[in-house]
C-alpha cells in the first residue's frame, strides 16, 4: 500500500523537476545577434524547385519559391509588373518577339554569374519537361507557345512566340522562376529530389532542409534589390492550423503563412504582442457545375441556382464578415483584370420564374422535376480539408431549397475528389458540381478566363473544369489572348457578362486575407495585393514597411472558443482536486486484508 | 517442441505472404492515383493524355498490374523499395528519416502506458468497488473517450500557451543548439506528444490489467493463500504475476495500432513520425511509401507477437508445458 502511494508522488515530483529543467530561458536573445524570423508554413515542398514542389504549402508555394528564385518581372498581380531580373523587355510590332535586356551584375547563390544563357535555357527546359512543372511550364508551351529562345549577347535574350504575346511581362515574365543552366543542364530527371539545396538568384538561400520538419534560409547579402532586412528565416512545417496559431500565441514562431480563420481574427488583433495585417491573395471559393450533365447543362437551371444563392449571407455567417460577396464574372474584384464589377445578383423570385418557364415543376415533396421526372438534386463535392466550404454548402442547401432545388454536400478526401471529377476521354464526368478554392494566379493571369472557360480544345483546361462551352465566349477569349491590355479589358468585360448570364460557376465569396505576426521579431511586413504578406517584397529594404503597421479593425463579436477552453481546463482541475481530496479522506489501511 | 516451432514459423510465413499481397492491393484500390496529387487540381486539366501517361510511366504506374506486382515482390527480395512519388527520394531514406522519431515516441508511449496502466489497473482491482476504484475507472474512461487531438490541443493550451513550459510543435532542436542541450530540447519537445499518446493508450491496458487481476483474485489459490493467513502484499504478489500475461499481450498489440494511431498526435504536434508519413502518403496515393511503411508495420507487429510468445513462458510456468502434455 505504502509503495503504491509513493509511486504517483514520485512521478509527480519527477514531472515537476523535468518541467523546471526544461523551462526555456527567457530573454536569451542579444541585440547583436542576426535577425531571425520564424514563419510556420503548412506543408513540405521537397527542395523547392519548380519541378518538385508538391504544393503542400498551397497557397503560398509560389511566394515561397520566389524567395529563392526570381522571375524576369514581378509581380503577376500588377497590370504593369516591375522589371526584376530583366531591365526592360521590348516587343516587335505584332508582339510575337520580345527582346529582353537583363540586369547586369546578378549572381547565383553559388557565385556563378547570371546571364542570358540562363534565361534561354530556362525557357527551353520548361518546354522540355512540360508535365513536371505543369503549373509553370504551361505558360511556355501553351499560352503563349514558345517558338525559340535565342541569346543575342550575355545580357540580352530574344524570345519568339508562335502567336502574339502582348502580356509577356506578366505571363510568363512575372511568373516563371529562372533556373541556373550550370546546375540544371546536367539534370535529366528534374522530379527527383537529390540532396542538393536549390540555387537561385533570390533574396534568400536555402541552407537547411529537414523533410516534413523545416527549412532554414539565409539572406543573400549581394541581392540586387538590396540586402534583405532579415538575416535568417526559419520555416517550421506545421500542418495543423490550430497548432500553428497556438505556436504563434505562445511566441514560438513570429508569423503563420496562412490566413487567420475568421473566428480568430478579433482574438488575435486584440492579443498583446501580435498584429494582424490585412492583405488579399485574390482567393476565391466557387461552385463549379458539370455543364455536360443534365439538368446542370441547362443554363436556366444554373442561373436559377446562382440567383437563389445569397452570397452576402454566406460571407456574414460562414466567414463572419471576413470577406466579400462573389462576382458573377468570376474575376477577383482586386485583380487588375476585374473591370466593371458585376457583383452577385441574388433574386430568388426571378429564379423561381426561370425554373417555372423552363418547365421544372415541383413534385409533392417540393423538389422540382425535369421533363423526365428526375428531381433537381445537386450533389456538391467538397474537400474534407475545407471546413468553411462544407459549412458554406450546407448554407447554400438551405438557400436553394426555397426555389425547389435540393443540394446534397459530399465531403471527400482531395485525391478521391479529383478522381470523381475526371472521366475517360470522350465521356462526360459523372459529378454534378464541386467546390474549389483558387488563389492569385487564377485571377491575375490575363489568360485565366481562357484557361478556365474556353471550350475543350488544344489549349487550356476546357472541359476539365466545367465542360461548359459557348461559341461566342470562345471567339472573344481567343481574340483577347492576342490583344494588348486596353483592348483586352474591353473583351474581358464582354466575356464576364457571358459568364454572369450562363453561370458555369458561382463564386460564393472572396475571403479577406488576415495575417498575424509578432512585430517584436519583425515589423516590416507589407500587404502586397495578390500575395498577402508572406512575399519577398516584405523583406526588401525598398518595399518593406519601416513605419508602424496598420491593424485590422475590430468587427463583430468576439469568439467563444477561449472561454470553452478555460471552462474545460477548470473542469479538469476541479475534478482533480475533488479526486485528491477524496483520496485523502480515504483510510489508507482500509483495503483487503491490509 | 521443434514441430511446434516449425508450425509457428509456417503460420507467420503465411501471414507475411498475405500482408505482402494486401500491401500491394489496398493502396491501389483507393480511388484516384498519384497524378491526381502531383499536379495541382486546377492545372491537372492542362495535361494531355500522353503527358499523363508520361508521368505515370516515370513511376512505373502505367505498366499492367501483374508486372507492377512482380517488380514490387522482386524489389522486396532485393531490398529495393523504389522511390517515393511524393518525396522523390528512395522509400528506404524516407522511412529511415522518420523511424527513429516513431521509436522514440511510440516506444516511449507504449512503455509508459504499460507501466502506468498496469499499476493503476492492479490498484483498482485490489480495491474493486471502492470509491478509489470507481474514481480511477471513470477517470481513465473519461481520458480514453477523449479524442487524442483534443487532449493534445488542451495540453498545448495549458502547457505551451498559458505556462510556456513546452513547445507546441516539432521534434528537432533549434539549428544553433548542439550537444547535451540538443538532447535536452529533443526530450522537451517529446513531452507533450508523449503524454498525449500515452493517455490515448492507457485505457485498454488499464482495463485489461484490472479485470485480469480481479479474476485472478477469485482463483482458488488466492483463497488458499488467504486461508493460510497471508494478507496484503503477499497475496497480491502471487496474483499479480499471473495477471500480467494478458497485459503483456494487449501491450504488444497496441504497438502496431499506435504507430498508425499516432498520426493524429504527430499532426497536432508536427512530429515527423511514421503515422504522419502514412497519412500524407495516403493523401498522395504514394504507393511505394505505403507499401514500405505497411510492410515495416506488419513485420513490427509480427515481431511483437513473437516477443510475446517468448515472454509468456518466463511469466507463466504453465505455458512451458510441452505441447504433447497439453493434448
Amino acid at each position: 500500500m505504502l509503495r503504491s502511494r509513493l509511486v504517483p508522488r514520485s512521478v509527480l515530483a519527477g514531472l515537476a523537476l523535468a518541467a523546471a529543467l526544461f523551462m526555456p530561458a527567457a530573454g536569451a536573445q542579444e541585440p547583436e545577434q542576426p535577425r531571425t524570423v520564424r514563419i510556420a508554413i503548412s506543408g513540405y515542398e521537397n527542395n523547392i524547385t519548380p519541378f518538385n514542389v508538391s504544393f503542400g504549402a498551397f497557397p503560398v508555394t509560389h511566394d515561397l519559391m520566389h524567395l529563392v528564385y526570381d522571375s524576369l518581372f514581378w509581380s503577376q498581380a500588377k497590370l504593369e509588373p516591375e522589371p526584376w531580373l530583366a531591365e526592360r523587355a521590348t516587343p516587335n510590332e505584332d508582339f510575337t518577339e520580345w527582346t529582353v535586356e537583363l540586369r547586369p551584375g546578378v549572381r547565383w547563390h553559388d557565385g556563378e554569374p547570371f546571364t542570358a544563357e540562363d534565361v534561354a535555357f530556362s525557357f527551353d527546359y520548361y518546354e522540355r519537361f512540360p508535365e513536371l512543372s505543369g503549373r509553370y511550364a504551361h505558360h511556355v508551351f501553351d499560352v503563349p507557345p514558345l517558338e525559340d529562345a535565342e541569346v543575342i549577347d550575355p545580357q540580352t535574350v530574344r524570345l519568339t512566340f508562335r502567336q502574339p504575346a502582348p502580356q509577356f511581362p506578366i505571363m510568363p515574365g512575372a511568373d516563371l522562376p529562372i533556373i541556373p543552366e550550370h546546375i540544371w543542364s546536367e539534370i535529366e530527371d528534374p522530379g527527383t529530389v537529390d540532396e542538393e539545396l536549390p540555387i537561385g538568384t533570390g533574396p534568400f538561400k536555402v541552407t537547411e532542409i529537414e523533410p516534413d520538419q523545416r527549412y532554414v534560409m539565409e539572406a543573400n547579402p549581394q541581392y540586387f534589390k538590396g540586402r534583405p532586412l532579415v538575416d535568417r528565416i526559419e520555416m517550421p512545417i506545421v500542418e495543423d492550423p490550430s497548432s500553428a496559431f497556438q505556436a504563434l500565441r505562445a511566441g514560438e514562431i513570429d508569423q503563420v503563412a496562412r490566413n487567420l480563420p475568421p473566428e480568430l481574427v478579433n482574438q488575435f488583433a486584440d492579443a498583446s504582442g501580435l498584429e494582424v495585417l490585412e492583405g488579399t491573395r485574390f482567393e476565391s471559393t466557387q461552385l463549379y457545375f458539370n455543364a455536360r450533365r443534365a439538368p446542370w447543362s441547362d443554363p436556366a437551371v444554373r442561373k436559377a441556382i446562382s440567383l437563389a444563392i445569397d452570397s452576402q449571407q454566406l460571407v456574414d455567417q460562414v466567414l463572419l464578415g471576413q470577406g466579400r460577396e462573389g462576382n458573377d464574372g468570376f474575376i477577383h474584384p482586386d485583380s487588375p483584370w476585374a473591370g466593371e464589377n458585376n457583383g452577385h445578383e441574388s433574386d430568388p423570385q426571378r429564379a423561381e420564374r426561370m425554373l417555372e418557364e423552363a418547365g421544372y415543376n415541383a413534385g409533392s415533396d417540393g423538389i422540382r422535376r425535369d421533363e423526365r421526372g428526375r428531381p433537381l438534386s445537386l450533389e456538391v463535392l467538397i474537400s474534407s480539408f475545407d471546413p468553411l466550404g462544407l459549412r458554406a454548402v450546407e448554407q447554400v442547401a438551405r438557400q436553394v431549397r426555397r426555389i425547389g432545388v435540393e443540394v446534397v454536400p459530399v465531403a471527400l478526401d482531395p485525391a478521391t475528389l479529383r478522381d470523381r471529377r475526371q472521366a475517360p476521354e470522350g465521356e462526360a464526368p459523372t459529378y454534378d458540381a464541386y467546390l474549389s478554392t483558387l488563389e492569385t494566379h487564377a485571377h491575375a493571369d490575363p489568360d485565366s478566363l481562357y484557361y478556365f472557360f474556353h471550350s475543350p480544345g488544344e489549349k487550356g483546361f476546357g472541359a476539365a473544369i466545367t465542360g461548359w462551352s459557348n461559341a461566342r465566349f470562345d471567339e472573344l477569349s481567343e481574340r483577347a489572348t492576342a490583344q494588348p491590355p486596353q483592348q483586352r479589358q474591353a473583351l474581358f468585360d464582354q466575356m464576364q457578362s457571358i459568364l454572369a448570364e450562363e453561370a458555369p460557376v458561382v463564386v460564393l465569396w472572396y475571403p479577406d486575407g488576415n495575417y498575424a505576426y509578432r512585430p517584436a521579431a519583425y515589423e516590416g511586413w507589407i500587404s502586397d495585393p495578390g500575395h498577402g504578406i508572406f512575399t519577398k517584397r516584405s523583406f526588401l529594404p525598398a518595399y518593406a514597411d519601416t513605419g508602424a503597421a496598420s491593424t485590422v479593425e475590430d468587427v463583430g463579436e468576439s469568439s467563444v472558443w477561449p472561454w470553452v477552453v478555460v471552462g474545460l481546463v477548470a473542469l479538469v482541475v476541479l475534478g482533480g482536486i475533488v479526486a485528491v481530496r477524496r483520496r485523502r479522506t480515504e483510510d489508507p489501511e482500509e483495503d483487503w486484508g491490509g | 517442441m521443434l514441430r511446434h516451432a516449425g508450425r509457428t514459423i509456417a503460420q507467420y510465413g503465411l501471414v507475411v505472404a498475405a500482408i505482402v499481397v494486401l500491401n500491394f492491393a489496398l493502396p491501389r484500390l483507393a480511388p484516384g492515383d498519384a497524378v491526381d496529387y502531383l499536379i495541382p487540381p486546377e492545372q491537372a486539366g492542362t495535361l494531355t493524355v500522353e503527358q499523363r501517361d508520361r508521368i505515370l510511366s516515370q513511376y512505373g504506374l502505367d505498366e499492367p498490374v501483374p508486372v507492377q506486382f512482380e517488380r514490387y515482390v522482386s524489389g522486396l527480395v532485393t531490398g529495393d523499395l523504389q522511390s517515393s512519388i511524393r518525396y522523390g527520394q528512395p522509400v528506404v531514406d524516407v522511412i529511415g528519416e522518420r523511424i527513429g522519431w516513431t521509436v522514440l515516441l511510440v516506444g516511449g508511449a507504449v512503455m509508459l502506458a504499460m507501466l502506468i496502466g498496469t499499476l493503476l489497473g492492479f490498484r483498482s482491482a485490489w480495491r474493486r468497488g471502492r470509491r478509489s476504484d470507481v474514481g480511477t475507472l471513470s477517470g481513465v474512461m473519461l481520458v480514453d473517450s477523449m479524442p487524442p487531438f483534443f487532449v493534445g490541443m488542451l495540453l498545448i493550451l495549458v502547457f505551451s500557451v498559458a505556462l510556456g513550459w513546452f513547445p507546441v510543435f516539432g521534434a528537432l532542436p533549434g539549428t544553433e543548439i548542439a550537444g547535451l542541450s540538443a538532447i535536452g530540447e529533443i526530450l522537451q519537445r517529446l513531452v507533450l506528444p508523449l503524454v498525449t499518446l500515452t493517455l490515448a493508450a492507457i485505457g485498454p491496458i488499464y482495463l485489461v490489467a484490472r479485470s485480469a487481476l480481479v479474476s485472478e483474485l477469485r482463483e482458488d489459490y488466492v483463497l488458499m493463500a488467504r486461508a493460510k493467513g497471508l494478507v496484503g502484499r503477499a497475496v497480491r504478489r502471487h496474483a499479480q504475476r499471473n495477471a500480467l500475461m494478458p497485459v503483456v499481450t494487449i501491450g504488444l498489440l497496441e504497438v502496431g495500432a499506435l504507430v498508425g494511431g499516432a498520426a493524429v498526435v504527430e499532426t497536432v504536434f508536427s512530429y515527423p513520425g511514421l503515422g504522419r508519413l502514412i497519412y500524407e502518403s495516403v493523401l498522395a496515393r504514394d504507393y511505394p511509401v505505403l507499401q514500405g511503411v505497411f510492410l515495416l508495420l506488419a513485420i513490427g507487429v509480427i515481431l511483437a507477437n513473437l516477443i510475446g510468445d517468448l515472454l509468456y513462458p518466463l511469466l507463466d510456468p504453465r505455458v512451458r508445458r510441452p505441447p504433447a502434455a497439453a493434448a
